[in-house]
Formats: structure tokens, sequence, C-alpha cells
């Protein structure tokens, strides 16, 4: 196990659909070790941090965003094709993102009510996961991604290893840290014990119930507490609304945000909100 | 679970000595050894005060967000005065007390194991150089603390750990070092939630040793002995006087009532074996049907010591660090090896913890790895609480209601011990309730549901409920039916009966706690019920909801109408009454008493129910019950017999393998099998 010499670094490159490019700020978030990194790796092409472009084929291609639009769609192929490794990042990358909320909704309606000209808007009716499109060889979960997972998969690509990523709650991380549970303490509805860590128990750190922007861990029992906030917390009316977040797509919390209703606010053949419409018109 | 000669708690392990020497050595020599002593509560800071001084960081229960969990305190003011818990299955919350007393909550979200077995510890580094490697151990230099308001449950929890990292032939030397280093200054507890069942598992609510000062918290202060040479020098530091026999007796007693309200809600007699035998059951499945695998109960174990080690390493592999962090059995990597999981799924997983809690434990460290202090209840964020699945997974042995408390009196046929009639009371037009004074106290120590053989010579003894179980009398409420009942209700205030009893099993009140409780009956069948719905009465905050169901064949026929309109006014519980056939006055449902159940809107998947009535009521009522989510295990029916000898041997009240008088009369449900209504009238 060598470190790769300067003529063998791999190339790297990071690219983007439908997303809001906080998961590539990750990347820069790594600071003190960004250098380090950079004489270890050859990172040809990243669109947040450098103007140079450079096209494929990459040793290893990070991608983050979903697949919204049909350019999106033809280009995940060709990003494939060019990419030895294919690493997904973030929610939108690996759940179709807060935008799949779209995909319960009219999408029409949407862009006929939001848009002045909307034969302009090129759209698909739903924005998905990657890997609903392509074959994807890792992912990095999480809105945005942990600093910590990006840095671990980076050294594992390094060394040749494999990555090693708890799969477990967010109720462990609570736990070690002596965060006091919102759920039992204050009735706070938390999807903690359905998502995977990575974050640090950052909302149940303040009080917050998580809103599971890592998306369900390894065989999450959905059911179970979606009967619990029916019952003990919210009410049966907020549960599609707990649901309905950051990785509402994947097929887990899908399942339950389906039988509850689908996502509020959202009228089947219209837009979500007639107000914010409004505004948006003005 | 133990006995304290033989305690399995070892003692404290390489505390530091204590000073023999100075004019704090030549005070304990001057004072009796052990105490106790009287330490006022505004004298409570001198503690603190003199721990800080010793170089201790003192650890001590506080306020913080929306609990009572243990802390860093820089005095006595940031203890919890006035503060307490109320505790439930997936629930905690903060209550404010009229008192200030500091200690008058229960437990909280975490024991102090975190600073025995930290959360995260470093292990080591390992270095590779070229073709060489090292590793180096990470230094462990524990700080000196002191623990105070260690429950006796967390002494034992550290005792069961003590066990685990020292008692075997390999021993963790982090733990030792920070175990060492560690004052406890233990509470008895003079409060209890829902949630604790120490009694059960042997560990308190007294602490048994472990601590080397204990308090027990009365009116103007605590109660304090020394369990240690440094508890005795601390003593003699503070500013205590002895405690007189008053405060004595005030502190015991307070403990022996929180003993006494709990219970025993898990009969552990032969748990091992019957958890054990019951590795197959379908009852795993139904609990994977709620179970998160969330990992909270591990984690807030007192007990639980699993872990897994974690690295961090440079980018290009040459350093990396290893650290030691809490796992659990619930993690789906916890039993994975290349190419599986030995438990992929949920229901293997609480298999695997609550068999080893429960049994497996004892075979690897010769003690349960529960403590019964609950947490694993309170903090399981959809409410599965640990002492209802152990029963019904693994119910008790031999009679599966509560056995009786007491022996009874006057076991051998014919032998009666008397009681007189110091009050009766009309019921209905051919129904008497007999207050019984002058009694034999085993009567009044008998349970609700138990019965008694009454007799007056000349005619045949009759088996009777005890609907009441007062301060120093019983109530028997009996139906005019034949010559022997007629004469019984026609006795006159002053006139004595004869009396065996209490016999028989009594209505599992103890396991009902925590949970929702529903009460139906008919007719008469209220009168082995009563005492039932006095017992939730008295304890009313350890319930959940309670709904009470009676139906009568008319409103006139409805026993204790004053009683039951009381139960309604009070407001926290649901009495509903239906009749089959209304007079002009009555307002309410008419029809059978199942369509209250049917009729309902609330989920029965936490509640017991109790019932009382005629069999093929009972089958209808189980029936309704099951439909409403209760499972079998929680439904308790109580059977009629001719009874004779009211202890097994006269043969008449045979059901199928059982005898009522003895094995019941109280059955849950399972018990009875298919022999519920078999035989109906």
């Amino acid at each position: 196990m060598t470190t790769r010499g300067a003529r063998s670094r791999l190339r790297v490159g990071v690219a983007k659909l439908a997303s809001c490019d906080g998961c590539q700020l990750t990347i820069l978030d790594l600071e003190e070790e960004l250098l380090a990194i950079a004489e270890r790796l050859d990172i040809v092409e990243f669109p947040e941090a450098s103007s140079l472009r450079s096209a494929g084929p990459y040793d290893v291609l990070l991608v983050e965003g979903s697949v919204s639009s049909p350019d999106q769609a033809a280009e995940i192929v060709e990003l494939r094709r060019q990419a030895k490794t294919l690493v997904t990042i973030g929610a939108c990358a690996t759940a179709g993102g807060i935008q799949a909320l779209r995909n319960w909704s009219d999408h029409d309606a949407f862009r006929t009510a939001v848009y002045p000209r909307p034969e302009l808007v090129e759209s698909l009716d739903t924005a998905t996961p990657i890997s609903d499109h392509v074959k994807v060889d890792a992912q990095l979960v999480g809105c945005p991604i942990s600093a910590d997972h990006l840095r671990e998969l980076l050294a594992a690509l390094l060394v040749g290893r494999r990555p090693q990523i708890r799969e477990e709650a967010v109720c462990l991380e609570c736990k070690r840290r002596g965060y006091v549970c919102v759920m039992v303490a204050t009735g706070t509805p938390c999807l903690g014990p359905l998502t995977q860590t990575g974050c640090g128990a950052l909302c149940p750190a303040f009080g917050r119930g998580c809103y599971g922007c890592f998306g369900p861990r390894e065989q999450p029992h959905a059911e179970s507490l979606a009967r619990t906030f029916a019952e003990r917390t919210t009410g049966p009316a907020d549960v599609a609304r707990l649901f309905a977040g950051f990785t509402a797509w994947t097929p887990p919390f899908r399942s339950i945000v389906d039988q509850h209703g689908g996502p509020p606010g959202r009228t089947p053949g219209g837009p979500a909100t007639k107000e914010g419409v409004g505004d948006a018109r003005r | 679970m133990v006995s304290d000669d033989r305690s399995p708690f070892p003692s404290w392990p390489s505390a530091a000595p204590a000073p023999t020497s100075g004019p704090a050595a030549s005070a304990v020599a001057s004072l009796p050894a052990a105490g106790p002593w009287f330490l006022a509560r505004a004298n409570l800071g001198v503690l603190i005060d003199l721990l800080r001084s010793d170089g201790r960081t003192v650890i001590g229960p506080t306020v913080e967000d929306g609990t009572i969990l243990f802390a860093e305190i820089a005095s006595a003011d940031d203890l919890p005065a006035g503060v307490g818990d109320v505790q439930a299955p997936g629930s905690y919350r903060l209550v404010t007390h009229a008192n200030r007393r500091v200690f008058d909550y229960t437990v909280g979200p975490q024991g102090p194991k975190r600073w025995m077995f930290p959360p995260r510890a470093q292990l080591s580094v390992g270095r590779r150089d070229g073709g060489a490697v090292t590793f180096d151990a990470a230094p462990t230099e524990p700080a000196r603390l002191a623990l105070i308001g260690v429950r006796a449950c967390e002494l034992a929890a550290l005792g069961v750990q003590d066990r685990v990292f020292l008692g075997g032939p390999f021993t963790d030397e982090d733990y030792r070092a920070r175990r060492g280093n560690v004052l406890v200054v233990a509470v008895n507890c003079t409060t209890a939630s829902s949630t604790c069942f120490c009694i059960s598992m042997g560990t308190g609510p007294e602490a048994r040793g472990g601590y080397d000062l204990v308090m027990t918290e009365v009116d103007d202060g605590f109660v304090v002995r020394a369990g240690s040479p440094e508890g005795t020098d601390l003593i003699a530091r503070l500013p205590v006087r002895a405690a007189d026999a008053g405060l004595v007796v005030e502190a015991s007693d307070a403990v022996a009532r929180v003993a006494a309200a709990m219970g025993d809600p898990v009969p552990t007699a032969g748990l091992h074996d019957r958890l054990l035998a019951q590795w197959d059951s379908p009852h795993w499945v139904e609990i994977a049907d709620r179970c998160l695998a969330c990992a909270n109960c591990t984690l807030v174990c007192p007990t639980c010591f699993c872990s897994s080690v974690v690295q961090r390493s440079d980018l290009d592999g040459k350093v990396s660090a290893s650290d030691r962090v809490w796992d659990s059995c619930f993690t789906v990597g916890f039993a994975k090896v290349a190419g599986g999981n030995f438990r992929t799924r949920y229901r293997d997983r609480y298999r695997q913890w609550l068999t080893h809690k429960f049994a497996t434990w004892i075979d690897q460290f010769g003690t349960f790895g529960c403590v019964g202090c609950g947490r694993c209840i309170a903090w399981c964020p959809v409410g599965i609480d640990v002492r209802a699945e152990l029963m019904a997974i693994a119910p008790p042995l031999a009679t599966r209601a509560e056995a009786a408390p007491v022996l009874p009196v006057a076991t051998t046929p014919g032998d009666y011990v008397t009681g007189r009639v110091v009050a009766k009371r009309p019921e209905t037009s051919d129904v008497t309730t007999l207050v019984l004074g002058d009694l034999d106290p085993a009567f009044l120590a008998g349970r609700p549901g138990q019965f008694a053989m009454v007799a007056l010579p000349a005619f045949p003894p009759l088996p009777i409920s005890i609907s009441r179980f007062g301060r120093d009398t019983i109530e028997l409420t009996i139906r005019a039916a034949g010559p022997a009942t007629a004469a019984l209700t026609s006795l006159s205030t002053g006139d004595q009966v004869g009396l065996r009893g209490p016999l028989g099993t009594a209505w599992p009140v103890d396991r009902a706690v925590g949970h929702d409780v529903v009460v139906v009956t008919g007719g008469i069948g209220l009168a082995p019920l009563r005492p039932l719905i006095d017992a939730l009465i008295a304890q009313r905050n350890r319930f959940g909801t309670i709904h009470l169901y009676y139906g009568a064949r008319t409103p006139a026929d409805q026993l204790y109408r004053e009683e039951l309109r009381g139960l309604a006014a009070r407001g926290d519980i649901d009495v509903q009454l239906i009749v089959d056939r209304a007079g002009e006055e009555w307002t309410g449902p008419v029809g059978v008493v199942t369509h209250l159940i049917d009729r309902a809107t609330w989920d029965g998947s936490r509640s017991f129910g109790f019932v009382c009535g005629p069999e093929r009521m009972m089958e209808a009522t189980a029936e309704a019950l099951e439909a409403r989510d209760l499972s079998s295990e929680r439904i308790f029916v109580t059977l009629e017999r001719h009874m004779e000898c009211g202890i097994g041997l006269c043969g008449h009240c045979q059901v199928g393998r059982l005898f009522v008088c003895r094995d019941g009369p109280v059955f849950s449900l399972p018990q009875l099998g298919d022999l519920l209504g078999r035989e109906g009238i």
C-alpha cells in the first residue's frame, strides 16, 4: 500500500446536475487538508472552485444533483461513460433531493403558474436520483454531505481501501454525545431513529427533531415510527409532512408519504402554495 | 436476586486510602463508624465544596434540556431543587414540586456509565514507516471524580460493569483507572417512576454497598451513612449531627413505601430458563413490528458494554488513530461478516438483547444484565416496555395470574377463623354487601381478585369474592340466590361468620403499571373487580387511561351506584354503563357490554384488560378486546365454579387441567386456551 506518485495521480472530476452546489462547497470546506488533497489527486474538473475545465475520462467522478431535465438525463449517461468510478454525492444525487417533492404534483401546472413563458423551460416531470439512470459505484448521502465522510472517501481512494462509513441511526450519535432525546423529553417528532448518521446529530443538538437530511439508514422500520408520530406527537395529519423532506423520494420515506396522502400543500393539478405563486407573477 | 453477604457488586477498587492522621482522622475515631448522621439541606453545599477542594470534579444531577441529567456541578445551587420527573414508556417530563427537595426524582436519561466507560475513547495511534509499523497506546489520565446522587440501580449497574470489565481473565485497564478515581455519594430512592422495577431485579430502592456515602432525603435534609473509610473521613469534615430515631424511621419508611408501591412487575423466578425456552416464540415477530432497531435502549442502559473500534487515517494511510465508540447489538453492522449478517432481522436483534440481559448474562457474569432502572422503557421512542415483553414471552411459572403474597389462614377445610358483620348495605333488591371486621390480619393483606370460603354452621361453605379490602375490614357482596346466600345476607350487625382465606390468584395490577387499563364486567361481576378499581385509583398516576365498562340487566340491577357516580365524576376514568332493559329514567345506552368496546375508538395495543361476568360474556368480551389490539397475554378473566375446599383438593372446580380455586380464579387468556366458555352455563 503506497501513495500514488505524481505521475499516476488519480484524475478526479466534480460535476453537477440539478442542485444548489452545497455539496461541492463541502469539498472546499476540507480547508486545511485541501492542499494535501490537491497534491495527491489531479482535480481536473471542479466548476465551483475553478474555471479550468477538462473533459473526461476521469478515474473518479463526483456528481451532485438530481436528474431534473432532459439535458441532464443525457448528460449523466455521457458522464458515466467518462468515469471509471462514479460517486454520487448529496441528497439530490442519491435521493432526488427536495426538488423531488414535485414528483407528487402536476408538473405542467407548476410550470405554467410560475413562469411567464413556460415553453422556454425544459424540465422533466420528475426529479430523480442518478442511480435511476446509470450505474453508481459509491455514494455519499446528506444535505449537504458530511466533510468527514468525504475526507474518508478520498483517503480510502488514495490508499486503495474500503471507506469506513458507519451505517447506523442518528440516535447513536445523540447518545454518544449526551444529547437528550427530543422525542421522549419533549414529544418532538424526530426522524433520527430511521436516518443514516453523519451529520453529528446536528438538529437534536439544538433541541430540534431530525429532518432526515441523510436519508434512510439500512433497513429502516419507517412504519413503526410513523405510527408513533400519529399516536403520540403530531397526530396523523402531519405524518406526511414529517417524511416529505430532503430525502422524501427514497423508497422507505416515499411509502410513508404515499400512505398519508402525499406531501402537504400539494394541490393535484395546481401549485403547492397559491400565495407564493402570486408573488412570482408580480 | 442477591443477598447482602454475597453481593455481586465488588467493593470499591483501589480507592485512595483515607488519611490516617490529623484532626479529621481523630474526629472520625470519636464518632460511631457507620452513622447514621443528619445533614441539613442547607449544608449540602458544604459537601460539594469539600469534594471540590479535594481536587475532585463533581458530577451530579442538574436540570438541563428538559431533564434531570448528570453533569458537572459547581455548587448545591445546580441541583434540581423542587423538580421531579414523570416517566412512562416513551415519555419523560419534568414537573415542579411544592417542596425544595433535591433528590425527589428517579433516574435521568443516562447514568454515570459515560464517566467510567466513555462513549468515545482513543485507544492507540498506529504508524507505518517504510516496512516498519508502530502502535502507541493512548494514555489514560482520568480525572478525580465525585458522583453525587447515584441511585441503587445505578450502583448495581456499576457492579455489573465491574464484573464485565474487571472480573474476567482479561481486564479493561482504562476502565479500572477511571473507576478507581471515583468517589460515590449514593441516594436511596424516596420516589419511583412508573418505569422503575428495581424490586424485581433485586437492586433497589435502597443502596446496598459500593458507595462512600449514602443519603436518604427527609423533610429538612438527609440521613447520611458512610460506606468506606473515605466516606467516614468526609463525614468527619461535614457539619452533621447524629440522626435521632425519628429521622431514621422517617428515612427508612420513605424507602419502604417506594418498594411497596413498585410491586414486582417482572417475577424473575426461573426467568433464565423461561426465556431461553422461547427462542422460537411468535412474540419476537410481534415486537419487531414496533422495534425501530434504533439502539436507544442499549445506549441508555447502564450495563450495556458493546463497542466498536473506528479508525481515522491520514491521506497516505501512514498514520491512523483508533477510537473505541459505544456500539449496539441493534446496529446493522454489528453481527456482519464478509458474506452475510448473523442477525439480519429486527426480531433476531431484539431477541439477542433481551435474552442477553435476562438469561445469558447470568451464564457469562453470574448476574442479570438488567438492574431495573427502566431507562430502556422511558427512552424507547416507540415506548416498548421490556417488562411487558418479558411477561408476554416468558410468563411466570405455575400460576400466571398474580400469586398470593400472604399465606391464607384456616386452609384446612372445616377449620375456620371468624369475622364479625360491622355494617351491612343493600345494593339491589337481592344483593347485599356485608362489611366484616374483627378479622385475622391475613384477610387484610389479600389481593384484588382473591376470595374467601365463607360459612355458617349448618350451611354449605361458599366461595365469595372479596369486594373491598379496607383498613381493618373486608367487604363481601352477596346475591341471595339460595338458602346459604340468603342466610348470609340476612345476618345482622354484630353476627359472626366463618372464614377461610384469602384464597386464589389475584388480578395482576402491578403488571399493568405504565399501561392503559380496560375493566369490563356485568351484573354482580363488578364485585370481584372492585378491589382492582380501588387499587388503580390508589395509584392513579401509575396507569394510562382507564376505561370501566359495566353492563346490567336494568338500571336497578347496578351495584355500587353511588360509587360509580363518584368514579365518573373524577374525570380521569372513563366510566360507561349500559343496560339490557332501560326504564323511563334511563338515558344511557341499551344493549350488551361488548357494544361499548366495539363502539370505542382507542387503540388497545398498550392496554391490559380485566374481565368478569358469565363465561359467554367473557368470551365475547375477550374477542372484542382482541379486535381492539389487546394481546391475549394481557387479558385476564376470573372463573366461577363450584368450590368446597378452596385449595385444589376436593376436585369440584376442575376445568381441564386447572383447579379454578388454586390455579385461579383469575387467569390470563393463554392460560385457559380454549377452556374459556367450553363448559359455559
